[in-house]
């Protein structure tokens, strides 16, 4: 499960991939490389109201608070708190950031996803916040609205096609 | 001989608690108060009885004088012990218990009184041969007259409201600009704060240590000290680490402050624990008055470990009329003691961060003392102090007591709230704080920063794989209850299901 966080100022990508002994999770903090860190359940256990976290040879004693999309981790007397957006909030926010498509003069698609129907053809004329396609993200239907009056120059894909997080769908004049 | 049979505990959080334990080691009833926002504190729980004061703000609650002795009329109580804070310093209070005739833990009325005041307070030292910082002789009414004693004394200059403390009512002045908002400031904090905008002029005294001398003093004439506590470590001008001994007095300074602070006991025929703290200067050795505190200190502890006095059932003691159960030949320094105050705060900018404690675990183990009032699920109230608890060491020297206490602040699990423990255990390995050469300027110095030390005393990577699996845990959850909600394709394929 894929995962954007920022902490500290920093921003960073995250994968877990959860198996029946392990969570293996990868960390890349914005350009650097990625990390891979397999971590053994044994070795992150809720045996109480918090986490035993065994990480490379320290004891942690952690708690996670959670909502939405901040989180505050608790440790050793310390603590941060840190953004983490799922799935579902990035493809939120890649819809609200479609606002910019006027500006672009192309809507892009914010996740990987498939497309389930188009409603415009070159030429059209579309109204602000009319519907332009329905495209299925993360086992959800979104429907894309224009951010503002436009024409459509050039459709980029067709129904069904499965897309690319930032390949261009639709262009404008 | 009075026997005091109930006692009413004007306070609240840990230092109620400390007066109960007390009460309870002497066969004496408690009696706590709570307002509305502290019915679920722990100091309710642990007392024999508990009476609701009013609201949640002090001013309606822990400030009320009339309730309170309500409250204690209600429970017959003989006495009542003020803590430290609230009505503590107030001689309003004093004599509101008084004129019911319970017996108030404290100095006597005039002993708050010329203490409380802290001009008169300099002319009592002066009087006592305590060495006394210069400024202005009386009270300053106007900006004009301000700025006649920074031409006599120079800059810089501390202008103080005259019945202030605990950091409220004061304001350094650096620069002549500073000089007009500092003196408005302190003057309206003044009337807020403590009913009284009078306010004087010190010199302020650049990079000095906090060095101050517990005392104690019975109604037979007999005064002692109980040596020093050193309170540099200080944010937003209030303590956060306490030592004693200090390391920086040599055992010749040490008589001579604890001899000052005797013959100022003795002049004002003063009784119970008092605190005559002092601005200490590191180069030249030099100590001067700052103020008298007429009431227990939040730090007595580490008096209390280092001499083997238990301070609370000697005020007790002392106000049922016994002479001290000590002499000064009796009172012996031993080991090192520490203590520092978790406080619910943002360790950075120091602002109090209220909020629900989740987990809780005090530290525990060998000469390891705990004051706190926090449980798992307490929600720390908004309307007090943001601090939760006291952590004191001791050891046979100084390093003994600060490794227990690095030790002890490890052990203690504290989540939910913002809390400054990683701030204790950097300071507690600070090359300043180690040598001992540290000032009250030690904190605004090394750690008002942008990204301080204690944010890098851990790997990053463990803050964000724990909190990548909660919100991994979350949005797996959330996808479950979605998947066992029946579907409206299903629920039409069983309708036609049934029609065939």
């Amino acid at each position: 499960m894929y995962f954007e966080s920022e902490m500290n100022g920093k921003k960073y990508h995250i994968d877990v991939v959860e198996t029946k002994q392990h969570w293996k999770i990868s960390i890349q903090e914005e350009g650097k490389d990625w990390e891979f860190i397999e971590i053994n359940k044994t070795d992150y256990k809720k045996p109480e109201a918090y986490v035993s976290f065994l990480y490379e040879g320290s004891s942690y004693l952690v708690d996670v608070v959670g909502s939405d999309t901040d989180y505050t981790v608790f440790t050793r007397g310390s603590y941060r708190t840190l953004k983490i957006f799922n799935d579902e909030m990035l493809l939120h926010r890649s819809l609200k950031n479609s606002g910019s498509m006027s500006h672009e003069r192309e809507l892009k698609a914010g996740m990987p996803g498939k497309i389930i129907e188009i409603f415009v053809k070159p030429g059209d004329a579309i109204k602000h916040n009319k519907p332009i396609l329905i495209m299925e993200a993360m086992k959800m239907e979104n429907e894309m609205r224009a951010a503002a009056d436009c024409v459509v120059k050039e459709v980029c894909v067709k129904q069904g096609d499965s897309v690319d997080s930032g390949s261009v769908l639709i262009r404008f004049e | 001989m009075k026997k005091f049979k109930k006692l009413l505990i004007a306070n609240r959080g840990e230092i109620a608690i400390r007066i109960t334990r007390a009460c309870r080691e002497m066969g004496i009833q408690s009696v706590a108060v709570f307002s509305d926002a502290d019915r679920d504190s722990l100091h309710v729980f642990l007392s024999d009885e508990a009476y609701n004061i009013g609201p949640a703000p002090s001013k309606e609650s822990y400030l009320n004088i009339t309730k309170i002795i309500e409250v204690a009329k209600k429970a017959g109580v003989d006495a009542i012990h003020p803590g430290y804070g609230f009505l503590s310093e107030n001689p309003l209070f004093v004599k509101a218990v008084e004129a019911e005739g319970i017996t108030f833990i404290g100095p006597t009325i005039s002993n708050i009184e010329s203490m409380g005041d802290k001009l008169a307070a300099k002319a009592l030292m002066k009087k006592a041969q305590v060495p006394i910082v210069p400024g202005s002789d009386g009270p300053i009414e106007t900006l004009e007259e301000a700025q006649k004693i920074i031409n006599k004394i120079g800059l810089p200059v501390i202008i103080k409201a005259s019945a202030g403390g605990g950091g409220k009512g004061m304001r350094v002045v650096r620069k002549e600009q500073e000089l007009e908002s500092a003196f408005r400031a302190c003057r309206s904090e003044g009337t807020n704060y403590f009913g009284d905008g009078t306010v004087y002029i010190e010199k302020f005294v650049t990079d000095p240590k906090h060095i101050e001398i517990q005392i104690f003093g019975d109604k037979h004439g007999n005064v002692v000290h109980l040596f020093e506590r050193e309170c540099s470590v200080q944010r937003r001008h209030q303590k956060i680490i306490e030592e004693s001994p200090s390391p920086s007095l040599t055992p010749e300074i040490r008589i001579k402050m604890g001899e000052a602070a005797i013959r100022a006991a003795k002049l004002i025929n003063y009784v119970g624990a008092g605190t005559l703290e002092f601005i200490f200067d590191n180069q030249t050795k030099e100590f001067f008055f700052m103020e008298m505190n007429t009431r227990l200190q939040v730090e007595h502890p580490i008096t209390e470990l280092t001499t083997g006095v238990d301070l609370v059932r000697e005020q007790l003691m002392v106000a049922m009329g016994h002479p001290l159960s000590i002499t000064q030949d009796q009172v012996k320094q031993k080991g090192h003691a520490i203590e520092v105050r978790v406080c619910a705060e943002d360790p950075i900018t120091f602002k109090p961060s209220p909020g629900q404690i989740r987990a809780c675990s005090h530290p525990q183990g060998p000469f390891v003392r705990v004051d706190s009032y926090i449980y798992p699920g307490y929600e720390v109230p908004i309307y007090y102090d943001p601090m939760m608890a006291k952590i004191i060491t001791w050891g046979e020297n100084r390093s003994e007591a600060i490794l227990r206490m690095e030790r002890s602040l490890t052990e203690f699990i504290l989540t939910g709230v913002k809390s400054n423990i990683a701030l204790h255990k950097t300071i507690l390995s600070h090359p300043q704080f180690l040598d001992g050469t540290y000032t009250t300027q030690f904190i605004e110095r090394n750690f008002q920063v942008e990204e301080p030390e204690i944010f890098k005393i851990m790997d990053d990577k463990v803050f964000l794989i724990a909190a990548a699996i909660t919100a991994y845990q979350d949005r797996k959850s959330k996808d479950v209850r979605q998947l066992n909600l029946v579907s409206h394709w299903k629920k039409i394929g069983r309708k036609l299901m049934m029609r065939i």
